[in-house]
């Protein structure tokens, strides 16, 4: 893929978010809307096209774990939110090379983390379980090996122990375990296609209304062994 | 199929077998690979090979396979491991089919020189076809051939069955095989992979899913080279036999040097157990219940459904059957409207006559406890039956009792058991009931009850 190729004759090993969206929905897994942008103009444009509430994110292929850098900000609701948030992330960023991404907010209590690990003895594993903040306290996941089948992916996301998450459950509806095995399968797909890709971490992949949706990807690279 | 397979079939059922280093010494493995043969009474011809002797236990002995008239299907060698290479070319040029490597020192030891005599041998035997199991390994037995191709004569005592065991452990073989014999199970082959110069666990899979003799598959593993061809070999055989393996070498959890979650929460442990789940191999996390769940699959039929009906002669030894049961994800299910009608006309309301079901009021009623098994059996809502029975003098006769009831049964329905007496009381009507296929009798509630609830585990997963 030519986003990979790229970062990878720049010297790069680690994609953005934006970059690693990309990817995503190439391989038809549901993303954020977002469009990243660089100056005040273009922040209140985005905003407007993709409509309040926002979250507003600091994005560079040098940050690969923004939570811990307060680079994020949630549930921004109005024009002035906005730009405060915007220029807060600016003057964060400093000097690293990125922009900032204006995304739309994704409603939904529930978090789910899918991820992808090439290991060299087992070769690509997609990894499915429970994802936001609990994910590496609980550590509630399962793994399969790709290429996965439909009922490896259905197997897995009864296998963690939250499983019942899935389920119609508090009021909520029930997840769209359809959209779902389709996700962790092309997960497994990116893994088999694309050599050069080491390690994906979707985290959250937020379930709204019962549709799951990838609200932050990271991408991780590797020249392959030739 | 390439040659190696097809050699396979030589390999385990020899006509002939030579031993390459045979002996009358007791200090060498020679002389215990001479004694588990003939001890094991071996029905073809043993060739003991020894430049030294032209006797070896009584029978005629060659200085080489060279000088040996007739065929060699099978040869088992323990000589030292620099002798080994020029040992197989012999072994090619006369037609050998199949060897037991049990000579250690090759890939396994630092010095480099083990790693190219590895190599070496490998290719000498790969170019002509021939499966070797080892090296470094006892050896293995195929008891319905009274083949006992290793250096513990005494797995010979073991009963004749329709288990296998491949294992990577030499220990571990004999653990399981010992404790075996204290639970009375029968094994078809048991195999010491050592250390996997062509023959690995994937096709130990592809052999034994073909094996007429052989019904359920035990692995011991530590670590497999090919990881991705042995998932391959189970899932393409997923739902034809039961595999069931132990996995040990838990180790640390994922790389933790990893710039993704996914990556540091990745450990090798983790990633064998789901490879396994994906594969429809049932992973167990100890000796013990690895052959309890051998022994139950060896016998029982699969349940078709979770429900299982707990008969106690006592209460408390049911409640512990209950806890683990349903903590399992098994159902303790009630019994349809004329089962329970008919266990309540054999019963006193004092009774607890719901599943699980009290039978100790009748304890002194032989034909009231087979009519109480008998409904249940033929319940539509039930796919399971533990059957749980404690001596206590005044009960002494209650196995005679229900004997024939158990025996008809022939498990239409799998029935586990819990019966226990002091030593050499009902020893003898257990055992009957065992080799009749009555039962599947275990020490503890707890251990039948898991029994069950890894029939049913292995339903779900395969």
């Amino acid at each position: 893929m030519e986003i990979i190729t790229n970062a990878l004759k720049e010297g790069r090993t680690v994609l953005s978010e934006h970059e690693s969206k990309e990817v995503l929905a190439y391989y038809q897994i549901p993303v954020s809307r977002e469009i990243p942008v660089d100056n005040t103009e273009a922040l209140i444009a985005a905003a407007q096209k993709i409509g309040y509430p926002l979250v507003l994110k600091g994005c560079s292929s040098e940050i690969s774990h923004k939570t811990e850098k307060g680079l994020i900000y949630l549930d921004i609701r109005n024009e002035n939110e906005a730009r405060n948030a915007f220029d807060k992330i600016t003057k964060d960023i400093g000097d690293l090379k990125g922009s900032v991404l204006v995304q739309e907010m994704i409603k939904g209590q529930r978090e789910l983390v899918i991820g992808l690990t090439r290991d060299p003895q087992f070769g690509p594993c997609v990894m499915f379980g429970l994802g936001g903040i609990f994910t590496e306290i609980l550590k509630d996941i399962s793994f399969r090996l790709a290429p996965l089948e439909k009922r490896d992916a259905l197997e897995m996301m009864q296998d963690i122990k939250a499983h019942k998450i899935l389920d119609a459950v508090r009021g909520m509806e029930p997840a769209d375990k359809e959209i779902l095995v389709d996700i962790l399968i092309n997960v497994g797909k990116i893994g088999i296609e694309n050599e050069e890709v080491k390690e994906i971490d979707i985290n959250p992949v937020i379930l709204s209304g019962g549709k799951p949706v990838a609200a932050d990807a990271l991408i991780i690279l590797e020249k392959p062994n030739v | 199929m390439d040659h190696l397979t097809i050699n396979m079939r030589s390999l385990f059922n020899p006509s002939s077998v030579a031993v390459i280093g045979a002996s009358d010494n007791m200090s060498k493995l020679g002389f215990h690979v001479m004694k588990s043969l003939t001890n094991g009474k071996f029905p073809g011809k043993i060739i003991p090979i020894n430049p030294g002797s032209n006797k070896v236990m009584g029978i005629d002995a060659y200085p080489s396979i060279k000088d040996y008239k007739g065929e060699i299907d099978l040869a088992i060698v323990v000589l030292p491991a620099k002798l080994v290479p020029d040992i197989f070319k012999e072994c090619v040029d006369k037609g050998v089919k199949g060897s037991v490597l049990i000579t250690a020192g090759f890939k396994e030891i630092d010095d480099p020189s083990g790693e190219h005599l590895h190599i070496e041998t490998a290719n000498i035997v790969n170019d002509a076809g021939i499966p070797v199991i080892g090296p470094n390994t006892f050896g293995m037995v195929n008891l319905n051939r009274n083949l006992n191709a290793s250096f513990t004569p005494e797995f010979s005592n073991l009963r004749k069955g329709n288990i296998c065991l491949v294992s990577q452990s030499g220990g571990i073989s004999h653990l399981l095989g010992f404790m075996a014999m204290g639970l009375n199970m029968g094994f078809s082959k048991i195999i010491g992979l050592g250390n996997r110069l062509n023959i690995d666990f994937d096709r130990m899979i592809d052999y034994f899913m073909s094996d007429p003799d052989t019904r359920v598959i035990m692995l011991y593993i530590e670590g497999i080279d090919d990881v991705r061809r042995f998932i391959d070999s189970a899932r393409k055989n997923r739902g034809r036999k039961p595999i069931i393996a132990y996995k040990t070498g838990k180790g640390k959890v994922g790389n933790q040097a990893s710039m993704s979650h996914t990556g540091s929460m990745a450990g090798r442990h983790e990633l064998y157990r789901s490879a396994f789940d994906q594969a429809g191999i049932l992973s167990i996390d100890n000796t013990q219940t690895l052959l309890d769940t051998a022994k139950a699959m060896s016998v029982c039929p699969l349940p078709e459904g979770p429900c299982i009906a707990v008969l106690s002669g006592q209460a408390g030894p049911s409640m512990a059957a209950c806890d683990l049961l349903e903590s399992e994800g098994l159902k303790i299910d009630s019994f349809t409207g004329k089962t329970q009608e008919k266990i309540n006309e054999l019963l006193p309301p004092l009774a607890l006559r719901t599943n699980p079901v009290d039978m100790g009021p009748a304890w002194y009623d032989s034909a009231a406890i087979q009519g109480i098994i008998k409904a249940v059996m033929n319940d539509e809502n039930i796919h399971g039956i533990i059957f749980l029975m404690m001596f206590a003098s005044a009960n002494v006769d209650a196995l005679k009792g229900i004997r024939e009831t158990l025996i008809q049964w022939q498990q239409k329905k799998p029935v586990i058991s819990c019966i226990l007496s002091p030593p050499a009381i009902w020893d003898e009507e257990i055992k009957e009931l065992e080799e009749n296929r009555a039962i599947v009798n275990y020490p503890t509630p707890e251990r039948a009850a898991m029994a069950m609830v890894n029939l049913w585990k292995y339903v779900t997963i395969k």
